[in-house]
């Protein structure tokens, strides 16, 4: 499946009421030191990567830790297809630094 | 704030280490926002791992005159949880240990950082329950259910934040980071001034939470659900007042008007045989009792009028044939009418918290929906009416300059129809920074202005530089 391009990716994120029932499920937040390990936090850096923000290695960390194991996606009210996002946002970031980060 | 962003942020690093300070920018940004669609940008977050911790912090804000706000899961809905001017969130998502579970005294000792279903899902292998049950419970935590007084669904049994917290640990905005124990591990208890209940709902403007001692409760032996439809409001009225004549306090009574039902019916392809005004009851009952209680619900709600009618004799049959369905559809089918209705895909969705005496649900629903004629948006009411707490909802686009206007202005209209009705602004979400005004014209409506002015007096008395989640509340 081919990933989605930036504006498809806003379009996506831009759903996200930041309601946070998404976290409850996450199995990489409970391990993660910030909101950026989950999927809350992902679907916002993937917006920020999206619209040119800074992929720092916080962020890199955030969106790299994902296991797109779509637990979240069950338990968010807007439909919002997380592990969608943040495929789109690695090929982002290889498209942008043609190369890839790990 | 003294000294320059950089200094302060390597200040913070020196005072807890490193690993417990984070300033990238874009990290800071997911704890300077909330649902309600306020954000803004903090200039680090800390996440303090013990009360020594927060109290160093607290001591070095207020040598630097350092702005500080105190930060749960971020799910409120009031503004109370966005940093308004520069200064550190604090968030207490590291402080999530559940130190002592005791049966016998009927208390949990919890972290601030606690999720309210994880607790509850420890305290279910004993077979008790902490009662209060935000909608956002899932990810909401104690400290942020203490500070924002949170309700839910079994209010209307169990009342809110302020009925089942028995003791907190506190740290003080002041030069010392002042630790203090304040309340009891005892239900009973009697200590001058009621210091728990003040800080209950104040939002993190007081005092920072550190620990709290929590009453718990065992878990119902039994609940009998029913989920009913009636053609008209005043027969919803009529079930309220019947179920409540009869000496029976519900578990939990939920309400979603017809159009509402219809539209998010229609928005989450939920069938509905025959759509009307949903009436959702619980009532927890002996085991031994529940074909009795059955029979009894059933009958008190067809003679009321309910067209159709469903009853389960438990919560897991409830769950399997979708009682809650519709209920829990509200949210989502908001964001999704939202969407539709503001034809952009960035919408917010305001979710109002007014209540009203349950006795006087008519004329708040007519008045929500004369509103929403008036006003042009497009509304979903639902709520809470056994404690006749409501929250309509509107959807819209934050960039259209007219649409915000218009939610603007509904939003005050809304308020003020719950003062006309006997109630209140804000039942479970609090004041933050939206419902100031409101809070303002509610003790105006009481004839007692004067009550801000202690409120705002109390704030000098434990926050005298006024550094702690400055601009919400008073």
């Amino acid at each position: 499946m081919a990933a989605w391009g930036r504006s498809r990716l806003l379009e996506e994120a831009g759903k996200c009421a930041y309601c946070g029932f998404c976290e409850a499920v996450c199995p990489t937040l409970p391990y993660g030191r910030h909101r950026g390990y989950g999927p809350r936090g992902r679907v916002l850096l993937t917006a920020h990567l999206a619209r040119g923000g800074k992929a720092s290695p916080e962020v890199l960390s955030s969106i790299y830790t994902c296991l797109t194991c779509a637990a979240c996606t069950l338990k968010c009210p807007a439909g919002i297809d997380i592990p969608a996002l943040v495929r789109a946002a690695r090929s982002l970031l290889v498209a942008v630094h043609e190369k890839t980060i790990i | 704030m003294s000294g320059n962003p950089g200094r302060i942020v390597d200040g913070l690093k020196s005072l807890l280490g490193r690993d417990r300070v984070v300033d990238d920018e874009a990290v800071v940004r997911l704890y300077s926002r909330e649902p309600s669609g306020l954000e803004s940008q903090a200039l680090a977050v800390v996440f303090p791992e013990t009360v020594r911790d927060v109290s160093r912090l607290a001591r070095y804000a207020y040598s630097r005159d350092l702005k500080l706000y105190p930060q749960g899961s971020s799910t409120s809905l009031s503004g109370s949880s966005v940093p308004l001017e520069e200064g550190v969130v604090v968030s207490f998502e590291r402080m999530n240990q559940v130190s002592e579970v005791s049966v016998v005294d009927s208390i949990a000792v919890v972290g601030p950082g606690v999720r309210i279903d994880e607790l509850n899902l420890m305290l279910a292998e004993k077979g008790y329950m902490f009662p209060v049950d935000p909608a956002s419970a899932a990810v909401a935590t104690v400290g942020g259910a203490i500070n924002s007084g949170a309700g839910g669904m079994r209010s209307a049994k169990y009342g809110t934040m302020r009925d089942w917290v028995l003791g907190l640990q506190l740290v003080l905005p002041d030069e010392h980071g002042t630790v203090l124990r304040v309340g009891c591990r005892t239900l009973k208890c009697r200590q001058g001034y009621d210091l728990v209940r003040l800080i209950v709902g104040s939002e993190g403007t007081l005092a920072m939470v550190t620990e709290a001692i929590l009453r718990i409760t065992p878990l119902p032996e039994q609940v009998v659900v029913a989920l009913a439809f009636y053609p008209e409001l005043r027969n919803v009225a009529e079930a309220v007042v019947a179920v409540k004549e009869q000496s029976v306090q519900p578990y939990l009574m939920e309400f979603m008007d017809r159009k509402t039902v219809e539209a998010a019916a229609k928005a989450m392809n939920i069938p509905v045989e025959t759509p009307g005004h949903m009436l959702l009851v619980g009532v927890d009952v002996n085991r031994e009792a529940t074909g009795r209680f059955v029979e009894w619900l059933g009958k008190t709600l067809r003679a009321t009028g309910a067209v159709k009618l469903h009853v389960a004799d438990t919560l897991r049959e409830a769950e399997d044939k979708g009682f809650f369905t519709l209920r829990r559809s509200l949210f989502p089918a908001q964001i999704k009418l939202a969407r539709e209705a503001a034809g952009s895909r960035r919408v917010l969705v305001y979710i109002e918290d007014i209540a009203v005496p349950p006795s006087r649900l008519v004329d708040a629903v007519e008045g929500l929906r004369s509103l929403e004629d008036k006003y042009g948006l497009p509304t979903m009411i639902g709520g809470h009416v056994g404690d006749g707490n409501l929250h309509p909802a509107v959807g819209f686009d934050p960039h259209n300059e007219d649409q915000a206007r218009r939610v603007e202005e509904w939003f005050e209209e809304v308020m003020e129809l719950a003062l006309k009705l006997g109630g209140t602004i804000s039942s479970e979400h609090g004041i933050g920074t939206l419902k100031r005004s409101g809070l303002r014209r509610e003790f105006e409506h009481l004839g007692s202005a004067k009550a801000l002015e202690l409120m705002r007096g109390l704030k000098r008395l434990f926050d005298p530089k006024g550094i702690l989640n400055p601009g919400k509340v008073v």
